[in-house]
């Protein structure tokens, strides 16, 4: 909890300044009926119109004293608010940007969004609420029984032996309520999941006309919500009826009582006084009330507080040291293993490769073969388990890895877009680029004449996550956006799968000109990717099975040639 | 949950009209309902008017039974005179709670029920009617957002309009009909500084409308900064952009701060400002009041009872004025939500099939189609496939291969020509009783939560058990299935890690065996999926194209080289068609494509 209220630190001057300032505006607020009171006291039973004058316009002064400190209260914790809403979702954003890709995998990555945006949300609308209506109770609350125990002690007493009551019932109602609204929140989610998953398959239920079912579940989920979310909602819209009445029926019993004492002369209370104490009973009942409402939505917060601390208690990743080296291209691989956290079998076992720099490699392997481990090894996301990595023959630990991974350019498997334009994606992380430079990569990326046949070019606007792209053309456009980067090593990771064929040909002889004398790295599980590569590694099951040519392969290696021929369907040209 | 999104956009008067009679016509099954909860609001505010009367009564009598005691007069008994009103006083707030709560429990479970609960059943049935391409069009995001946010909006709004119309202002009705009956005077007063608040907060709120809609623009933003950078987490990493994107959320930040920081404090002013309005009545009450009361013209309890109605004016209108603020969020939503109701539907289309008697013989005849009608796709496609034919669709990756079954299923309708089955035009058949006539493997494996055997049945609900490992055991699913921990019982989905990509199309063919239709769709890419598994994927598929009218996206050469008609398509036209070899002869696209793959690079 400490490292989320830690961000309020900032802001406790204008905290405590908001807090003053919200307590004189209920005092000033509580100062209206006593000023009530003494103009019939002092003005009208006794007839005496001046000070009615006098007493009215310190009314007047008092009210607008009033407003002008309750604006400023607000705006300053409109201000509180925001700012500290700002600070947690900057630290928590900064904190999964610096994650390693260990405590990155470790948490859902649409999770992680939620609770980089809609908790925090979640937090400072509570924390909005709380600020307007909680601040101001306890003054409120203070102020009412001092005012009233100067009227009469034993009328006093009856107000605050409401207020807690009224606490009580509030209390047991929230008590009741947090529950089902977790239940219901649970619900919201399994139905989400529901539509979601009748969208995504929208045409298979349609093939073999199943919508009826499907509408028949959703339906079923929908009933069962909102029962829950009515459920929760009488509970706590009960609060308002039962306190209300617990509150005039204090009002009730203070006139009985002031009438009984006033007869038996024991109570020095006047015909104002009463009245006031009365506009008191009123005043503690809104502040009571509005303040329920806020607690009852503590819950809630502290949902979303706990999900926002699981991220921000993960533990700190060791920072970035070594030295930087500029690299030739060098690549050798010392008994690589490595195990993912958890598991029990390794996902790269014994591993030894040595690539020369500027040679070609293709890394080949069915899915789970440990492809794509080996290659956020190669960019130092994760460090081997056992064995080490060389670049050059410098061991991978003594360098930094902003530094390795400046002077290595990859397309990744999961091909990243970033929304903004074809221009800024291909010159992502190379300021100095220039226009030619991005024609030049999209050029030999094969993606020149689609971007030509743009209206607005390279200025062209890409959706969120390139949703405006087919799936060939967001690779085209992450392999341009590789090339425009200057670097030693080039990695490929699966890049060229959904480009047919023809235009993965053309692309990978541009490619085998214009990386001339660079080390080239294509992971594939095509073989006719790998086919006319310097050397072929074939992985399989986390293991190094063989390398070598295609020829060689084809004749002694069992893996390879399996899925040769599964590919090809056995044709042999 | 609220989703951020920045569409919500403003809407004109005339909009917000036609939207209230929409509203208005929703609500004509529960007309009943709403005429008790009219009645159970009358007496509510009976017993509030009644309220602060019989307390003002009361002090009335306190106040002049004090004066007349400091004044040395003879008084009365206090107590007993006082008493029974009090009862009354009690009985009138116990009353009203009561009701209050009797109409509170009847809006949740008649209003709300009605305008959450049904209407998104009544979504959700909405899009078993829409078209595909509607679906297609729209991100699912989105209809989501229609009907869970948007919905709850509605309710929303609905819970304020009546909140606004019964409890606002039918109180303030009361209350000022009681004003004017105390004393029409110092009724008057309140009941024109009254409306000037009124007009105040909805100004402010109108105001306030501007600054929430900035906040929901940027907050829409920074969900994309977030989710960007979150997906492509690797990516950032591998070309140190961590700073870029640091910057990019500090800017956008900044933004969402101002916004929120803006839209808190122009929302928080409405409370305030209404406060001095009735601090300001309060004192012309009590200065007019006073001065009647010296003058001896009103009785000083009359005055002590505007002052209280006063204060009881304040609630209802601290009501409309925050019902009115919070509309203005919610009123959009409920006009996205009547706009997805009134989407066009799908023509279902005449005329029964009878799947048993079809032989499986299609003919494409002049047919012309195009997404959006700016880009004709395919001009004029022709050619016949007999009973048992392979028909192969080639052509590079997003050329529009999928086309073709979007028009086979009906799931799109062709803008010029015709589809025959056995000589029967398309057009004619009930849409979904024609989509019965094929089964379809689509390389997107779709399965569903819930048990491997209802997952296979899904073609074919009333299947045996026996039936479903028949259908298992023909597409080497049988094997795995039964190392799963329940077998067939074992619950899946979609995000089961425990089948590998190539055991889940594999339940998807045994998916279409168990279906057994006349015609099959299906699609050959196997992405993924290691080795041995797309060995056992192809056997399935062959054995599955037996005896079947079959359409292929293929890729395996095997398949395209054996297809009785090839379909070539490029940039979503059919640019040629013909047999392997004739294709070959034709030297053209096809050609350069078969040899590509082939090439030295």
């Amino acid at each position: 909890m400490k490292r989320i209220f830690s961000h309020l630190r900032p802001l406790k001057w204008r905290i405590g300044a908001a807090a003053i300032l919200m307590t004189l505006s209920s005092l000033g607020q509580l100062l209206l009926p006593a000023l009530m009171s003494a103009v019939v006291d002092e003005g009208i039973y006794a007839r005496d119109f001046s000070a009615i004058l006098k007493l009215c316009g310190l009314m007047f002064l008092v009210a607008l004293c009033s407003l002008g400190v309750t604006i400023w209260g607000r705006k300053l914790s409109a201000q509180v608010v925001s700012g500290f809403s700002s600070g947690l979702r900057e630290s928590i954003f900064k904190k999964v940007m610096g994650m390693s890709h260990e405590s990155f995998g470790k948490m859902d990555t649409g999770s992680l969004v939620t609770r980089s945006t809609q908790d925090v949300g979640t937090v400072s609308w509570v924390a909005n609420m709380l600020s307007s209506g909680i601040i101001s109770i306890p003054a409120m609350f203070l102020g009412g029984v001092i005012l009233s125990f100067q009227v009469d002690a034993v009328l006093a007493s009856v107000v605050l032996c409401a207020v807690p009551f009224v606490g009580l019932v509030v209390f047991l109602i929230g008590r009741r309520v947090a529950p089902l609204w977790e239940l219901s929140d649970a619900y919201i989610d399994k139905q989400n999941e529901m539509i979601r998953q009748r969208l995504r398959g929208i045409r298979v239920i349609r093939a073999f006309r199943r919508e009826p079912d499907e509408h028949e579940k959703i339906a079923d989920a929908t009933r069962v919500m909102a029962d829950n979310i009515i459920n929760a909602n009488v509970s706590m819209q009960s609060i308002n009826p039962i306190a209300s009445f617990c509150l005039n029926a204090a009002a009730v019993v203070i006139l009985y009582l002031s009438a009984r004492r006033m007869e038996s002369g024991v109570s020095a209370a006047t015909g104002g006084d009463i009245l006031a104490l009365i506009q008191y009973v009123a005043y503690i009942m809104n502040g009571v009330l509005a303040g329920s409402f806020a607690i009852v939505m503590v819950p809630h917060a502290a949902v979303a507080c706990r999900r926002i601390l699981q991220v921000l208690d993960l533990p700190e990743d060791r920072g970035e040291e070594g030295r930087s080296s500029s690299l030739k291209g060098g690549i050798t691989l010392d008994h690589v293993s490595f195990c993912f956290e958890g598991s029990s079998e390794p996902a790269l076992r014994d591993v030894t490769m040595d690539i020369q720099p500027g040679q070609r490699v293709a890394v080949i392997g069915s899915t789970g073969s440990g492809k794509s481990t080996l290659i956020q090894l190669l960019l130092g996301f994760r460090p081997c388990t056992q064995g080490q990595i060389l670049f050059d023959g410098i061991p991978a630990g003594e360098l930094s890895g902003s530094s390795l991974r400046s002077q290595i350019s990859s397309v990744l498997q999961k091909t990243a877009i970033y929304a903004g334009t074809i221009g800024e994606n291909v010159s992502m992380g190379c300021p100095g680029t220039t226009e030619a430079d991005i024609w030049n990569a999209l050029d030999i990326a094969q993606m020149r004449e689609f971007v030509e046949s743009l209206p607005d070019g390279l200025n062209h606007k890409i959706e969120l996550s390139g949703s405006n792209l087919s799936g060939g053309q967001r690779q085209r456009l992450a392999i341009a956006r590789a090339l425009n980067k200057e670097a030693a090593i080039y990695i490929f990771d699966d890049s060229f799968s959904a480009l047919d064929f023809l235009t993965e040909s053309k692309l990978r002889a541009r490619l085998s000109q214009e990386l001339k004398g660079r080390t080239q790295i294509v992971v594939t599980q095509r073989v006719t990717t790998a086919m006319y590569c310097d050397c072929i590694f074939v992985l399989d099951n986390g293991c190094l099975v063989d390398q070598g040519r295609h020829e060689d392969l084809l004749e002694r290696c069992q893996v390879y040639r399996e899925i040769y021929t599964s590919q090809t369907g056995g044709d042999t040209l | 949950m609220r989703r951020y999104t920045g569409k919500d956009q403003k809407l004109t008067g005339r909009q917000k009209v036609s939207l209230l009679v929409q509203l208005g016509r929703e609500a004509r099954p529960i007309w009943k309902w709403l005429l008790l909860s009219c009645f159970l609001c009358v007496i509510i505010i009976v017993c509030a008017v009644l309220g602060p009367k019989l307390t003002g009564n009361v002090t009335n009598i306190i106040c002049a039974w004090w004066n007349d005691h400091a004044t040395g007069a003879p008084v009365g008994p206090l107590v007993q005179t006082i008493f029974p009103t009090l009862l009354v006083l009690l009985g009138v707030y116990a009353i009203g709670a009561v009701f209050r709560w009797l109409n509170m429990y009847l809006m949740n479970n008649v209003v709300s029920h009605h305008f959450t609960c049904t209407i998104r059943i009544r979504m959700s049935d909405k899009i078993r009617k829409l078209p595909i391409s509607y679906l297609d069009e729209t991100p699912v995001g989105q209809i989501l957002e229609r009907m869970t946010d948007d919905v709850s909006a509605t309710g929303n709004t609905i819970h304020r309009l009546l909140d606004i119309l019964m409890q606002g202002f039918l109180q303030i009705l009361f209350i000022a009909v009681a004003l004017l009956l105390e004393d029409w005077r110092l009724g008057l007063i309140v009941l024109i500084t009254t409306p000037l608040s009124i007009l105040l907060s909805l100004k402010i709120s109108g105001y306030s409308g501007k600054y929430f809609r900035a906040m929901f623009r940027q907050n829409a933003q920074m969900y994309s900064v977030v989710e960007e950078n979150y997906t492509n987490f690797a990516t950032t990493k591998a070309y140190n952009l961590e700073e870029n994107a640091l910057e990019k959320h500090r800017a956008v930040n900044r933004e969402v701060q101002k916004a929120q920081e803006n839209s808190v404090f122009i929302s928080g002013l409405v409370q305030p400002i209404i406060t001095l309005v009735n601090a300001l009545t309060y004192i012309a009450v009590n200065l007019v009041g006073g001065y009647l009361a010296i003058k001896g013209l009103v009785p000083v309890g009359t005055v002590v009872t505007v002052v209280l109605f006063a204060r009881q004016f304040s609630a209802p209108l601290e009501q409309i004025a925050d019902g009115f603020g919070q509309m203005q969020h919610t009123i959009a939503a409920a006009n996205r939500v009547f706009q997805f109701l009134a989407e066009p539907e799908e023509d279902p289309r005449q005329g029964a099939v009878h799947p048993e008697t079809v032989k499986g013989e299609v003919e494409f005849r002049h047919v012309a189609f195009s997404y959006r009608e700016d880009q004709p796709l395919i001009r004029d496609l022709s050619f016949r496939a007999q009973p048992g034919q392979t028909v192969a669709i080639v052509g590079p990756t997003g050329a529009g291969k999928t086309t073709i079954v979007n028009l086979l299923m009906g799931f799109y309708d062709i803008a010029k020509g015709e589809i025959y089955i056995d000589g029967r035009p398309m057009s004619q058949m009930n849409r979904d009783e024609a989509r019965e006539l094929f089964s379809m493997v689509l390389q997107e494996t779709w399965l569903f939560r819930g048990t491997v055997a209802d997952n296979v049945a899904y073609g074919r609900p009333g299947a045996t058990r026996e039936e479903i490992m028949r259908a298992c055991d023909e597409s080497y699913c049988d094997h795995f299935i039964r190392t799963l921990p329940q077998g067939y019982d074992t619950v899946i989905g979609d995000e089961t890690t425990t089948l590998s990509g190539g055991q889940k199309q594999l339940l998807t063919i045994a998916r279409a065996v168990l279906a057994d239709r006349r015609l099959l769709i299906l699609d050959e890419a196997t992405s993924n999926v290691d080795t041995r598994t797309e060995i056992l994927i192809q056997k399935a598929m062959d054995k599955l194209m037996k005896h079947r009218t079959c359409f292929v996206i293929a890729h395996r050469l095997s398949t395209i080289v054996g297809a009785d008609r090839i379909l070539v398509i490029r940039d979503g036209d059919i640019v040629e068609q013909g047999t392997h070899k004739e294709l070959l002869k034709q030297n053209g696209f096809y050609a350069a494509l078969y040899r590509s793959q082939y090439d030295k690079g």
